[in-house]
């Protein structure tokens, strides 16, 4: 339900994954094949006499030196506001707001409800069941909707159905109060928690 | 709080349906948000790949700026990579270059494969008429193992189930000199995961071991 880039997470890992494939295939065959060793020596050498070639064609005015070591610097910093800019997309999109919608009736103002209305309630109707270990509720933004995220946490052996269609109850209740639909997920899953606590006997 | 509901549904009837609100409420495609969530955003490897370009670029500008400023180099002098990289299989032990070559083309290939495949998650779709359900694989083997358990009226450890995509595989091993029947441990798995209504729906195989457990 976050809004995680996809598409552009799976674009960046397999261009960044086939690059490193290749070098790292190109090392291999440099330690172990001597033809491949020659090839290189003359591939590189041309690429190497071009380089050095641009470099001397860009020296400063005055004195020694390349400005394109600035240029190469400045590309590089750009490539870090990039990277950190891509990093920060990864699993955003929590919000706080459950509902948002202008007051139809004759009092000026608008209605806010925030998420922790949802998330203390199910949490308190949720708390005393014995056959779940846990529960924690999330808001999402979902272009530009809020969506509730249930994550339940059952004992082990106890039937997601069951704790399915209680959820479900309670969200109908929910909505009842709140007084709109907003969509939901129910996430029942296993974790550290539900792994190590005791198996529910008795139902 | 189901107290306080009741009282909002006495003195407020039904809620209200219509509006702007509600009416955007249901345009969320919650096939793709259930697509999203049974599938590998890939977070990690992105967090990781996107670090790991941060370093090397950080050690790239360190010694770019050096360069710059005309100090001298930190580990190494740009150009004089460049040459040792033009030298290559000269100047470096080959079990040494074979080695980096190997572990670069291992995380390659962690990367490119991250990217590649489908990034199933181990969850099934669970079939419920008012909200989307999404089940870990685990809670749906603990809840058959605990129905093949019943059925076979053996106790929690002589029953393994492993649940996978389009499989279920129920591993009993009965007691000693107490007779188990296959297809009772079978019709009770059967009818619990038609209970739960999972999409996909898997293939119920069940696995009776020769060898029985004494003193269970």
């Amino acid at each position: 339900m976050t809004g995680t880039p996809r598409l552009l997470n799976r674009i960046l890992l397999g261009i960044l994954g086939f690059k490193l494939l290749v070098i790292g295939v190109l090392l291999m065959l440099l330690a172990a094949v001597p033809a491949v060793a020659a090839w290189w020596h003359s591939w590189s050498r041309g690429v190497s006499e071009t380089v050095t070639g641009v470099f001397e064609g860009t020296q400063f005015p005055g004195r020694q030196g390349s400005w394109l070591w600035i240029v190469l610097a400045l590309a590089v910093v750009l490539l870090i506001g990039l990277m950190v800019a891509w990093i920060a997309q990864q699993g955003k999109g929590r919000t706080d707001l459950l509902l948002a919608a202008e007051d139809p009736g004759g009092v000026p103002g608008d209605i806010r409800i925030g998420g922790g209305v949802a998330e203390q309630a199910l949490k308190n109707a949720l708390a005393d069941r014995p056959d779940l270990a846990g529960a924690t509720v999330a808001i999402y933004d979902v272009k530009g909707q809020p969506a509730l995220k249930l994550r339940l946490h059952p004992r082990p052996g106890v039937s997601p159905q069951a704790v399915a269609a209680e959820a479900a109850d309670l969200v109908d209740a929910l909505s009842a109060v709140v007084g709109q639909r907003t969509p939901v997920l129910v996430h029942i899953a296993a974790g550290a928690r539900t792994r190590f606590s005791r198996a529910e006997r008795v139902r | 709080m189901s107290s306080v509901v009741e009282q909002h549904h006495e003195a407020g009837g039904e809620p209200v349906q219509g509006g702007s609100a509600a009416a955007h409420a249901a345009s969320i495609d919650m096939r793709r948000v259930l697509h999203r969530e049974t599938h590998s955003s890939r977070a990690v490897a992105a967090v990781i790949a996107g670090a790991l370009v941060i370093a090397l670029c950080l050690y790239a500008l360190l010694e770019f700026a050096v360069r710059a400023i005309g100090q001298p180099p930190w580990l190494i002098d740009p150009q004089t990579a460049a040459e040792r990289i033009t030298a290559l299989p000269s100047g470096m032990p080959p079990l040494l270059l074979g080695a980096a070559g190997a572990v670069t083309a291992a995380a390659g290939l962690f990367f490119f494969l991250n990217a590649v495949l489908p990034g199933r998650r181990a969850r099934h779709l669970l079939d419920n008429r008012r909200i989307a359900v999404v089940v870990d694989d685990e809670v749906i083997a603990a809840a058959l193992a605990r129905s093949a358990r019943i059925a076979a009226n053996v106790t929690q450890e002589q029953v393994m189930v492993v649940v996978s995509q389009r499989q279920v595989v129920v591993n009993v091993r009965p007691t000693s000199g107490s007779p188990v029947s296959e297809n009772a441990i079978l019709q009770a798995v059967e009818d619990e995961l038609q209970a739960m209504g999972l999409t996909p729906m898997p293939q119920v195989t069940v696995n009776l071991s020769t060898s029985g457990v004494v003193g269970a």
